[in-house]
């Protein structure tokens, strides 16, 4: 995994800088590392851990150079394993486990996205998205799970900034935090919330 | 123009199916034999442990495999767990006796073996085998491939270990019925290991603070 990235970010930027057409009324095309950071429910009741284990990727319509409007998918693999403990089922039966939390996040969603300055070497931007979030959710008790999967809705902010690659067209790194609200409501925790730290790239399509 | 675009997206699409596929971390992968076992102890909530002051551990173990009985065993792992047994049941604060003493409690033990049995076929496989492997390569071209039904089978087996205590000093006054009062169960990987014996009794008493008496 490694060494491929380090071939795959200059292929990236290769391919990606090799336009040189204006970005307005283009379809673009994001792609970058997500890091996950379990929020409220999500971290008390399940994970605290961050996850390096993540993308994010959208494909947008600009519309001028600020406004712009796609779809994304996400896609975080969170995982944390507790020490043996003794829980207490009632009924005078105990469990002793090793347990393992597994979660994966697949938000796909629709968004709008607003480019705050059309010029300029940074250039912030905010968003909102909505859409499904895609849940698979698996616990282990030593090595026997209960796999679930659920699709519940997500609505995602964003802010961050761009940075140009280049004066003629839309090519630019992007540095941005999204907030997932998350709503879960199933084994008595309410939300799978978490924050996103985003680092990528985004470039037109023609 | 067009071409090299969609060339962008399916590079794109490319490296967001490998980055999905290859980053999900298999907690199976992150845990130790012992760390996979699961300990699972029951207790007849109107029982009184005090009550009790004797007790007796039975000389092997019995094998139930697909709930059918398969007779007694009595290795070293068996013989670990009766040690381990007695040494625990004792810190508790009950005396060992022999069985023809009459203890208060006997202590049974079960070594649980279940089985799976499955059949795997490839015919697809097959199927599509000059996709694969285009005869060409073996200077027939145009040929066909032909194999006969390939089928497998395969087994599956998990192991459990049980101990249970009964009350026999009760029996009668329970209708003359041998009632269990408290059950220990571990599954998981090693379960039936000599070196893991020790642990998984030291792990079934840990967990039930309530098993003890005075004498």
């Amino acid at each position: 995994m490694k060494s491929l990235s380090k071939y795959m970010l200059p292929a990236i930027l290769i391919i990606a800088t090799s336009y040189s057409a204006t970005a307005q009324n283009a379809v673009e095309i994001g792609i970058g590392y997500n890091v996950g950071l379990p929020a409220s429910s999500f971290k008390n009741d399940y994970i605290s851990k961050p996850s390096f284990r993540g993308f994010a990727a959208s494909l947008d319509y600009a519309f001028t150079s600020q406004w712009r409007a796609g779809i994304s998918i996400g896609f975080n693999d969170y995982y944390q394993k507790y020490p043996r403990q003794v829980y207490n089922e009632g009924g005078g039966s105990a469990v002793s486990a090793v347990l393992s939390n597994s979660i994966q996040l697949l938000p796909v969603m629709a968004h709008v996205n607003y480019t705050l300055f059309d010029k300029g070497l940074v250039r912030p931007y905010a968003g909102l998205g909505a859409g499904a979030n895609f849940i698979h959710f698996d616990q282990y008790l030593g090595e026997f799970d209960n796999p679930v999967s659920k699709v519940k809705f997500i609505v995602q902010g964003e802010a961050g900034v761009f940075i140009p690659l280049s004066s003629y067209s839309s090519t630019a790194i992007k540095i941005g935090a999204a907030y997932n609200f998350s709503p879960f409501n199933e084994f008595g925790t309410p939300n799978l919330n978490s924050w996103g730290l985003q680092a990528g790239i985004r470039f037109p399509l023609h | 123009m067009r071409t090299f675009g969609l060339l962008k997206l399916l590079f794109v699409i490319l490296i967001g199916a490998f980055i999905f596929s290859s980053c999900k971390k298999d907690p199976l992968n992150n845990l130790s034999n012992e760390e996979t076992r699961i300990y699972i102890t029951n207790y007849d909530t109107t029982a009184d442990f005090s009550s009790y002051k004797t007790f007796s551990v039975d000389d092997s173990a019995a094998v139930i495999q697909n709930n059918q009985y398969m007779g007694k065993i009595l290795g070293n792992y068996e013989t670990q767990l009766i040690l381990q047994l007695q040494n625990m049941m004792k810190q508790s604060g009950y005396t060992l006796v022999s069985k023809s003493a009459g203890p208060d409690l006997a202590v049974n033990i079960s070594e649980i073996i279940s089985t799976q049995t499955g059949i795997f076929s490839y015919g697809d496989y097959w199927d599509y085998y000059d996709y694969y492997y285009d005869p060409y390569y073996w200077g027939y071209p145009g040929y066909g491939y032909y194999a006969p039904y390939f089928v497998g089978t395969y087994t599956i087996q998990t192991n459990g270990l049980e101990v249970d205590l009964l009350d026999l000093k009760n029996a009668t006054a329970n209708g003359n019925k041998i009632k269990g009062i408290w059950t220990g169960l571990a599954r998981g990987e090693d379960v039936f290991n000599p070196n893991s014996a020790a642990i998984e009794i030291a792990a079934f008493f840990s967990q039930s603070p309530y098993l003890k008496t005075t004498n």
